[in-house]
């Protein structure tokens, strides 16, 4: 039976004084996903590997991973796509919490920051409102792209600014807040540039497009990077 | 749950996140260039400007009225740079500054929004839009030109094409 070589990231921090790498044989199967593999691992090999998954079907976001250099969904990687090799590591620039289980409390924080929600200024239409908020096919498609985000912080964990400087919001955040700028029914285009507008803001991205490139969902945070740019050059 | 930050911003995984774009795509490629490139254009103009005029005159050099220290320090100068060494270094110098320049207008033109794609409706078969072709095509121009660059710069030297 053809076998698949999983070397994985452990570090236990309560117990580990430096981090290393297990390697584990698992037999392949036909369709077989990395969180296939890592899932046998610890159902017969090592129970104590800890790793965060939730759907299975590339939906909820929470098996971000680097796998072979570059980060992707567990669920959604077949191992046949990547090699039977597999080098298997905690997503880059989240903190780590232990073997392949990373923090996204500041990643959360930043995507928060940017108010990935839409606002409007007409409060008595919102409390008894009198029509519906239509919307034609070119309005949709400015920003429909961009509200595919799942949040599962691959594009963060890509990015080399945000590893050179981890205060940089990021392309989830910044490409989420074009995502509600370019939204016909917010009212708060000028709050929204504000926010992003400071030192380490929007302009420290200086367009290397691996967001774009590792997104499962066919975001492309670049491009809408590059276009909210371009409505602050514009004010 | 205690996480541990020291470990995901350890300077291998920040160097390598920054500086190693391998498996990635050339828009990648051309962030790292255009950072290395960059750096090294930017110290060598440091080191140009002022340690060739101290590492001749001293400090003292600064305080010499201009048209007096290019007249009495121009030979030194030319006499000391004039080697392979030198002329090796000028040549990658000569590379990178043509890169830089051309690559930046194409990231300039980038921050307008043009040359790029319009959002649409994802299509997974796609690659995504913000790697448009004419932006691709200015990328490779960079190298192209740079490289060109390159070759003048050998030949203006060392003079190897023109004998």
């Amino acid at each position: 039976m053809k076998t698949v070589r999983f070397s994985v990231y452990r570090f236990d921090p309560s117990s580990d004084k430096k981090e290393r790498y297990a390697t584990y044989e698992v037999p392949y199967k036909t369709g077989m996903t990395v969180l296939d593999g890592l899932l046998y691992i610890k159902e017969r090999l090592d129970h104590t590997l800890a790793i965060r998954y939730s759907c299975r079907m590339g939906i909820c976001g929470s098996c971000g991973m680097t796998v072979n250099g570059l980060p992707r969904l567990a669920c959604y990687t077949q191992v046949k796509e990547v090699g039977w090799s597999l080098k298997v590591e905690p997503l880059r620039n989240h903190p780590h919490v232990r073997d392949l289980v990373t923090n996204f409390d500041e990643f959360f924080k930043k995507h928060k920051s940017v108010k990935p929600w839409l606002v409007r200024t007409d409060s008595r239409e919102q409390e008894s409102p009198t029509s519906q908020y239509l919307q034609s096919d070119a309005e949709l498609e400015k920003y429909i792209q961009f509200s595919y985000c799942i949040s599962c912080g691959l594009c963060y964990s890509a990015c080399p600014v945000v590893s050179s400087l981890p205060e940089f919001p990021g392309p989830q955040a910044l490409a989420l807040l074009y995502r509600y700028l370019a939204d016909s029914r917010d009212q708060s285009r000028s709050e929204r540039l504000k926010i992003v507008d400071e030192a380490v803001g929007i302009w420290r991205c200086h367009f290397a497009g691996s967001c774009s490139q590792v997104c499962p969902k066919g975001v492309d945070p670049a491009l809408a990077i590059q276009l909210l740019r371009r409505e602050m050059m514009r004010g | 749950m205690r996480a541990t930050r020291a470990q995901s911003r350890s300077y291998s995984t920040v160097l390598k996140t920054m500086l190693l774009p391998a498996g990635y795509s050339v828009e990648r490629w051309s962030y790292t260039l255009q950072r290395v490139t960059g750096v090294v254009v930017t110290l060598y103009f440091v080191l140009h400007v002022v340690e060739t005029g101290n590492f001749i005159g001293g400090p003292g050099v600064w305080y010499v009225p201009s048209k007096d220290f290019a007249a009495s320090y121009y030979e030194q100068v030319k006499e000391l740079l004039h080697n392979p060494i030198f002329d090796a270094g000028l040549v990658i110098i000569g590379w990178m500054v043509a890169f830089h320049t051309i690559n930046g207008l194409r990231l300039t033109l980038a921050h307008f929004g043009i040359t790029l794609g319009k959002p649409t409706r994802v299509d997974p078969e796609s690659p995504p839009r913000s790697f448009s072709n004419y932006q691709r095509a200015i990328f490779w121009a960079s190298i192209a030109l740079a490289t060109f660059a390159a070759v003048y710069s050998v030949d203006a030297l060392f003079g190897v094409l023109s004998g």
